[in-house]
């Protein structure tokens, strides 16, 4: 029982950290549909940022968010306006893709020559400190991300209903033809989504940095994980998003536990194919989300 | 034959130049480059210059086998190494067990078709990035199985074959016979792309990938084509790489099962040129020796630097030459061709015919209703077509005259209530999907216009001239001659979306012309043809009907509805109101209400 | 008009290549310098290059300088390529390499083809050698070497250090799912079979992952008294960190290589949490230098040559190697390879006279017989020889 409580509790700490990673994913897949194979990258290089700024300035990693998630909002911005804004006419929508995989390909290789092969070690700065609830045993560092990425999901959730930007941002998503006709600059939107992902994304570094160690290719173990969770969760659905990251802690860590660390990517995987087939328009699709699929 | 591969008027320099020569100096032409890139290794006499030709046959092959799916069929895989990855592991693991690699070639195509069409066929649901997730998930799950079976894949450690030299084995000291085999392989895959590109599947593919639902219109079964496509991409796939694994004498599963190498292949296709038949070829003849040299030059400087510089190349590249290089030399021969907008010439006057008799029944719709959830679009919705008749249906707007349209032609799925419909033998049949209905004979336009928009007008008609005649030679007869009818004999050549409105709605009518149908349903095709023409199009119509085919048009234009109909259904809010001869329909209280509003009707009274 | 351009290049090449062939002998050093493997890839490679000079500062081979041509092996297609451009245009007279063992695999399958001698100076996978090639040397210790010394220490040092028997001890065997885990993991399991020890787990686990949390707790409730870890940086620092902080406490980790020699995994993880875990891999630099003559005058030499510190012993190793192996082709007749296959079968040198401290005399399968791994411990912060007890500066410690 006890062990199976661990079990669970390590699930649902995975979860919280893929969630943080996806939220930014989310809306840049879920509103400007650009399948954003940079998305690991930017979590590396938001990674790399936390790492110099506590190493070189001393900051506390978690403050560091402030100036690394603006600095990742510039990035996002900069990515969309000159690289995927320039394709969004292309005949072929797959050509973004490519794009995005020439981007990561290059921001990889840029950490290797500027850092090396070798990891890069942000100091933990007491987020390392377990807690022992019960018989369970958490990190502090992973409560602060499952609180955090709660709120994330919940002020981004408010600022998409409440504010006239955010309106402006799902009336895109929904009908982009429709909302240039309502007077609404989409490009300006897109770039706008974008740099708000990104700077998600670099929110979500100063806390990862702390607990896992960063290296040019860290981001490459996140990004299929956070493309399943957020088809899993429906396009563009945060609340969604974040409820396919629990599902996909849990299986993770179950599947590790009970079947096996060598096959659970089989398992993960598989109930990701699953249920794209079976319930293409993800398990919490909204009705804000467009179907993916042929009618 | 006169220009087989066009895909778009951006395509290749190659095939709008082929297109003005004869075509013995094209193959000559053609056979000359290729033999020049078969010959160059071979005289250089150099292992490292073979290789490198090796490498780029074998990414052209791949490429160019990946391309039936990604580019014609527009299904863009990024899992096509598990096909090369099944291909390399039958080729080995039998050798291993003392079978020929030429015979494990075609085991391993068999097991990849397999593969293929069990994994395609739920995934052709997906769309866009979804499919390609599909695949890299795929492809994930394969690489973990290949480290989990051991016993069959040697697990991490991967598989050797026994160093046996000789043709029999495909391993050899000598260098000339694997780049022999590999430029084959090329060969034969460059071969199948230009057979499925220049026959009817080719087109098929094209238009569903363009407009699916218009394509299943024209009677193309869009699942079915896109299968044989991926079954054919994989078998080819495979082949060859058995033959990569022969060649490299070594796999293991991260080595093949791998996402970049995936990802590599799809690139050479874009790089190259999309969805055309040399595009993959010309990617890999460019990038090949590109990034060797760049790794020569800069793999040494220092960590990184030579895949950073890759990966900027790649995204100028994509950003400046986002229709490949083939579209690149493309558009400087013809740069004017895609800027022009079309305007249809006058629709050609219809010589007529007498008027057969008109016949028994040959649609019977009866009781039909549509509802989505509480909401009920159509309601006990009864009519019949006899043979001959054109059949009149108007109603206001939201009456439910296109969601009947879809009922008669397998677009949506009644609630309830049937449709027949009589085969040519005469029997009364009930089709179900939009495949049943167009074998059956029934043709349809759309009244939001569905055009293949990267194929040119001639192969828009093509694609429902198919429905009848699968020789590509008699189907561009019959687009030609069609398209002279409906006044687009002058834009043969020109893409489908460079047209007006009104010329996208006749080349509508002229793709279900071309189809030949028993029965024609008309969707709002007056729509946006000027006064003129509109009379001519009423003559074309007829001259139709003189030949036998019934007609249901759905019209706003009066003038078209009063000269065409026999008779005239009037729908209103999902019901029918009225029912009968033109000219007593239309002098219907409640049609002019329902039109209207009943202001108007007491202002008559 | 691509083509036309790569022709005169080739062209260029092969002038080049004929004009620089006087009097030198050249030598082939195919290594991954690019992507993933790159970084020590790159350290063993300078191994060889310290060995190079050192051989043409006493005069070169058979009086002929020697020349090393750079192969970039950066994935199992490009060794061939590289293989195949070193023998074919650069004319090598054997190829030194590899650190990957699929590269290596690779590649020297193309050598054997063209019957050039190839000399594996650090790639651990059995299948290095043991494809019966005509052609293939290994000098380094291999992947059996590291699971026999891993289970030696485990019944020769843990088990009497916790003042059990062998057979008492739960043992867990973790390993990333590559060939490299995959076959050092598979001699443990055999070795320790052998010696009747008791493996309550074995599991692969994919090495670019970011939890072993489940791994760890799959440990725990098996009881595994000690960990056998093969791996790489990132899931040593990962196993080590949630090991810990899952208050997991074996009474021995025992990583093989990998990870576990790296300075910055010891920092990343802490000096505290990782003392004393154990280690067997390739000789390292803090050993007791009368079992290793000339570990210190090769740190030199690394240190005037590239400014810094060797950064692990693959270099040491690429260095012993690639050093015994040019002096016995110096006592050959030309470079004709069988010449070169002649000399080199010749070699034997004894245990304790390398810097690497393991001798050097190959069997029937070109496999080095004496090559022999290290075993080490960190302590303080410094990963020190531990094992066997010839070379150890320190003593082995097990916490109770």
């Amino acid at each position: 029982m006890e062990t199976f409580l661990q079990v669970l509790v390590s699930g649902l700490m995975l979860g919280a950290l893929f969630a943080i990673v996806s939220v930014g994913l989310t809306l840049i897949f879920g509103i400007v549909k650009v399948v954003n194979f940079a998305h690991g990258e930017f979590l590396m290089l938001g990674m790399y940022l936390v790492y110099l700024f506590t190493t070189k300035l001393g900051i506390h990693p978690l403050l560091t968010s402030v100036i690394v998630a603006p600095l990742l909002f510039v990035a996002g911005v900069a990515t969309q306006r000159f690289i995927i804004q320039p394709l969004m006419s292309a005949r072929d929508d797959h050509i973004q893709i490519f794009a995005t995989v020439g981007l990561s390909t290059a921001l990889i290789n840029l950490a290797l020559l500027l850092f090396g092969a070798d990891i890069a070690n942000t100091p933990a700065s007491g987020l390392r400190t377990p807690i022992t609830i019960g018989p369970v045993r958490v990190l502090l560092g992973q409560l602060v991300i499952l609180a955090v990425s709660i709120m994330l999901v919940i002020g981004l959730q408010a600022f998409l209903k409440r504010t006239q930007t955010g309106r402006a941002i799902r009336a895109v998503a929904q009908n982009r033809a429709a909302a240039q006709l309502m007077g609404i600059n989409v490009n300006r939107i897109y770039m706008l989504t974008f740099g708000i992902g990104a700077a998600c994304v670099g929110l979500a570094a100063s806390m990862v940095a702390p607990l896992y160690p960063t290296s040019p290719n860290i981001g490459t173990y996140f990004v299929l994980t956070a493309f399943v969770v957020v088809v899993l969760g429906g396009l563009g659905s945060l609340t969604g998003a974040f409820a396919g990251a629990m599902i996909i802690g849990l299986i993770d860590s179950f599947a590790g536990f009970y079947i096996g660390s060598d096959v659970r990517e089989v398992v993960v995987f598989g109930m990701f194919l699953l249920i794209l087939i079976l319930k293409p328009s993800g398990l919490f699709s909204n009705r804000l989300s467009l179907s993916h699929v042929s009618p | 034959m006169r220009k087989t591969v066009t895909d778009t008027t951006l395509d290749t320099a190659m095939t709008q130049a082929r297109s003005k020569t004869l075509p013995w100096k094209r193959i000559g032409l053609f056979a000359a480059g290729m033999l020049a890139l078969l010959i160059i290794p071979i005289l250089i006499g150099n292992q490292f210059v073979s290789h490198i030709f090796v490498t780029i046959f074998i990414f052209a092959g791949l490429s160019t086998a990946w391309n039936i799916v990604g580019g014609y069929a527009g299904q863009l895989s990024l899992g096509h190494a598990i096909f090369y990855g099944i291909g390399a592991y039958a080729g080995i693991i039998l050798m291993n067990l003392g079978i020929s690699p030429w015979l494990g070639m075609f085991v391993g195509a068999a097991v990849s078709m397999v593969v293929a069409v069990a994994i395609s066929y739920p995934c052709f649901r997906l769309r866009g990035p979804f499919f390609s997730l599909a695949t890299i998930a795929f492809l994930e799950v394969f690489r973990v199985l290949a480290l989990h079976f051991r016993e069959l894949t040697g697990g991490a450690t991967g598989l050797m074959i026994p160093l046996k030299f000789g043709w029999e084995w495909m391993v050899f000291r000598d260098r000339t016979p694997g780049l022999l085999i590999a430029f084959g392989m090329l060969m034969v895959a460059l071969g199948v792309a230009w057979w499925i590109r220049s026959h009817r599947l080719g087109f098929y593919l094209v238009a569903t990938r363009e407009r699916e639902s218009a394509a299943q219109a024209a009677g193309v079964s869009t699942v079915k084509v896109r299968l044989i496509a991926v079954a054919a991409s994989a078998a080819l796939t495979a082949m060859i790489g058995t033959f990569h694994a022969m060649y490299l004498t070594f796999i293991d599963p991260s080595s093949v099962f791998s996402l970049t190498t995936s990802i590599q292949i799809a690139m050479f296709a874009l790089i190259g040129g999309i969805g055309t038949i040399f595009g993959p070829l010309v990617g890999a003849l460019f990038l090949v020796p590109l990034s060797e040299l760049a790794r020569g030059w800069l793999g040494a400087q220092a960590l990184g630097l030579h895949g950073f510089v890759y990966g900027i190349v790649l995204v100028l590249v994509v950003l400046f030459m986002p229709n490949g290089i083939v579209g690149l030399t493309g558009r400087f021969f013809n740069g004017k061709n895609d800027e022009k907008k079309a305007q249809a010439a006058p629709i050609a006057a219809a010589a007529r015919a007498s008027r057969p008799p008109i016949g028994n029944d040959i649609l019977v719709v009866d009781h039909l209703d549509k509802h989505f959830g509480g909401l009920h679009v159509t309601r006990d919705v009864s009519l019949t077509l006899k043979e001959g008749e054109i059949l009149g249906l108007i109603g206001p707007n939201g009456a439910g005259k296109t969601t009947v349209f879809n009922m008669i032609s397998g677009f949506l799925k009644p609630s309830s209530g049937t449709v027949k419909v009589r085969a040519a033998d005469g029997s009364m049949m009930m089709p179900v999907t939009p495949g049943d209905f167009a074998a059956i004979g029934v043709g349809r336009t759309f009244q939001i216009v569905q055009p293949f928009a990267a194929m040119t007008v001639e192969e828009n008609i093509m694609v429902g001239a198919f429905h009848r005649h699968s020789d590509v030679r008699e189907a561009r007869e019959v687009a030609r001659e069609t398209a002279h009818r409906m006044g687009l004999g002058h834009y043969l050549d020109a893409e489908a979306r460079g047209l007006t409105i009104g010329g996208l709605k006749r080349l509508e009518v002229a793709r279900v012309m071309a189809m030949k149908p028993r029965i024609l349903l008309l969707d709002e095709v007056m729509a946006g043809i000027n006064q003129a023409d509109v009379r001519r199009a009423i003559d074309l119509m007829l001259s139709i009907r003189d030949t036998g085919v019934s007609i249901i048009a759905i019209e706003h234009v009066m003038q078209a509805v009063m000269s065409l109909s026999d008779r005239v259904i009037v729908l209103s809010s999902g019901q029918i109101i009225a029912e009968g001869k033109t000219q007593d329909v239309v002098r219907d209280k409640q049609v002019i209400e329902a039109y209207l509003g009943k202001d108007f009707v007491h202002a008559e009274a | 008009m691509k083509l036309p351009n790569l022709l005169k290049m080739t062209a260029a090449a092969i002038v080049l290549s004929a004009s620089a062939a006087h009097a030198d002998v050249k030598f082939g050093a195919l290594y991954p310098f690019s992507g993933q493997l790159a970084l020590l890839g790159e350290e063993s490679a300078r191994g060889l290059e310290i060995a190079v000079d050192e051989i043409n500062a006493a005069g070169g081979i058979q009086g002929e300088k020697v020349v090393l041509v750079k192969g970039d092996a950066v994935d199992n297609n490009q060794a061939i390529g590289e293989a195949r451009r070193l023998i074919s245009l650069e004319k090598v007279s054997a190829i030194f390499g590899t650190y990957s063992s699929a590269r290596s695999i690779a590649a020297s399958q193309v050598a054997e083809l063209s019957g050039i001698p190839y000399f594996e100076l650090g790639a651990v996978a059995d299948e290095v050698t043991s494809r019966g090639l005509k052609y293939m040397f290994r000098t380094n210790p291999y992947a059996k070497d590291m699971g026999e010394m891993v289970v030696d220490m485990v019944v020769e040092k843990v088990a009497p250090g916790l003042g059990k028997q062998p057979s008492d001890l739960k043992i867990g065997i973790i390993y990333e799912d590559s060939s490299y885990g995959t076959s050092v993991s598979k001699h443990q399991a055999d070795f320790a079979k052998e010696k009747g020890l008791n493996i309550v787990l074995s599991s692969g686990y994919p090495a670019a992952t970011v939890d072993m949390s489940s791994l760890v707790l799959q440990l725990k409730q098996a009881g595994a008294d000690v960990v056998l870890q093969t791996s790489y940086q990132n899931d040593s620092v990962l196993f080590l960190q949630q090991a810990n902080e899952a208050g997991y406490k074996p009474a021995a980790v025992i990583g093989g290589g990998g990870g576990y020699s790296m300075q910055p995994t010891a920092d990343a993880v802490g000096h505290d949490v990782i003392e004393n875990v154990l280690d067997v891999d390739f000789t390292q630099f803090l050993v007791n230098t009368k079992a290793t003559p000339g570990l210190e005058a090769f740190v030199e030499a690394y240190k005037k040559k590239y400014g810094i510190a060797p950064r692990s012993g693959h270099s040491l190793n690429n260095y012993v190697g690639a050093k015994a192996l040019m002096e016995s082709i110096g006592k050959a007749e030309g470079f004709e390879p069988d010449a070169i296959v002649e000399a080199v079968k010749a070699i034997d040198i004894a245990d304790g006279q390398t810097a690497a401290g393991y001798g050097i005399k190959f069997g029937e399968n070109g496999q080095n017989e004496r090559a022999a791994m290290m075993g080490m411990q960190w302590q303080g912060g410094k990963l020190v020889a531990v094992y066997p007890d010839a070379a150890a500066v320190s003593k082995l410690n097990v916490a109770k």
